[in-house]
């Protein structure tokens, strides 16, 4: 038996029971929930606003918005679905009414070539500047390139997160990629040699 | 044949390409949520588990009222509608002629219902805006 099934589904019969609990009146239960899923919920917060703190309180945010409408999962999609989508709700409408502090995409400067022996700081660095551009993006497009990456580039979990159509949001990620491999086009020209030396040192040895 | 070569180097280009972009936007190391995270959660669901329910609208109380006026409203027009257009005569743009003892109840009943589509319609909009922040 595979056993990340198994865990899948034990996770989400352990949902269904903590849910069953909390209905019932026990608040307690609840607990069993937050510990489950607040890495992924601080995580996805992250993705949306790239500063720890506000990530944090927006994940609480969401788990005090997940009990108070507990009642209304149907059971249709899985406990997980249901949370991911109102999490996404609640940043979406956090983040509406106190904005993250942007700066255009275009003033976003590409990281300069590295110096060989600085070569991880500086991989490290324009990794992170790929990842704040995203935040610069406009929001159609922003949202799902966070949530196809969130979701370890599964479309049809990043589409229900985000209760939309494969179809479109499949549009959107490529249009919000183009955007920016349009903005970085030396870093895709390092990747590539970089790539290319991996290819070589393996034909070598 | 030298265009189906292009169109190769193309999309393998554009493949790459989007390596680059994949590949750091997919591998982002786990953010660890700080040590009271999960206890402030919960001291916050408890205390809005301490707060009173919010009470509901009494639905069953103001059924009748509302009955009353929708009642009202469709007597109104119809008596409007039956004093107003002379039978036979169709419709017509001009001012129907009502008797002085109608005039002044009916154009009380139209203030009436006007003001309770405005409620209506000022109702139905702050329930979109409430839903639409993610407030119900």
């Amino acid at each position: 038996m595979n056993p990340a099934i198994s865990s899948t589904s034990d996770l989400a019969r352990a949902d269904i029971t903590a849910v069953d609990r909390v209905l019932a009146g026990d608040v307690q239960a609840f607990e069993g929930i937050v510990r489950r899923w607040q890495g992924p919920l601080v995580n996805m917060a992250w993705r949306y606003c790239r500063d720890r703190g506000r990530a944090e309180e927006l994940a609480q945010e969401a788990f005090i918005r997940a009990w108070r409408n507990l009642i209304q999962w149907r059971r249709e999609s899985s406990f997980s679905t249901w949370l991911f989508a109102l999490a996404a709700n609640v940043y979406r409408s956090e983040l509406k009414c106190f904005p993250i502090v942007n700066i255009p995409l275009d003033s976003i400067a590409e990281p300069s070539t590295p110096a060989a022996q600085h070569h991880a700081l500086a991989s490290r660095l324009s990794a992170d500047t790929v990842r704040r551009a995203v935040l610069a993006l406009p929001l159609r497009y922003r949202e799902p390139l966070i949530l196809f990456y969130f979701h370890e580039m599964n479309l049809s979990r990043a589409a229900a997160t985000m209760r939309l159509p494969e179809g479109t949001l499949k549009a959107r990620l490529s249009r919000a990629r183009a955007l920016l491999r349009r903005r970085f086009p030396q870093l895709e020209a390092e990747h590539m040699s970089m790539e290319l030396a991996i290819l070589n040192a393996g034909k070598e040895a | 044949m030298n265009r189906t070569k292009a169109d190769t180097a193309e999309s393998t280009q554009s493949a790459e390409r989007l390596a680059a972009v994949d590949s750091i936007l997919a591998t982002e190391e786990p953010l660890i949520p700080s040590s009271g995270f999960l206890a402030s959660v919960m001291e916050r669901i408890h205390e809005q588990a301490r707060l009173p329910l919010p009470i509901p609208f009494p639905w069953k109380r103001a059924l009748p009222g509302v009955l009353f006026f929708i009642g009202a409203l469709v007597w109104g027009a119809v008596e409007l509608v039956r004093h107003g257009l002379p039978a036979g005569s169709g419709i017509t743009l001009t001012q129907p002629h009502l008797s002085a003892t109608l005039e002044r109840p009916l154009q009380q009943a139209a203030w009436v219902a006007l003001a309770l589509c405005v409620s209506l319609l000022s109702w139905l909009l702050s329930r979109r805006l409430a839903g639409r922040s993610g407030l119900l």
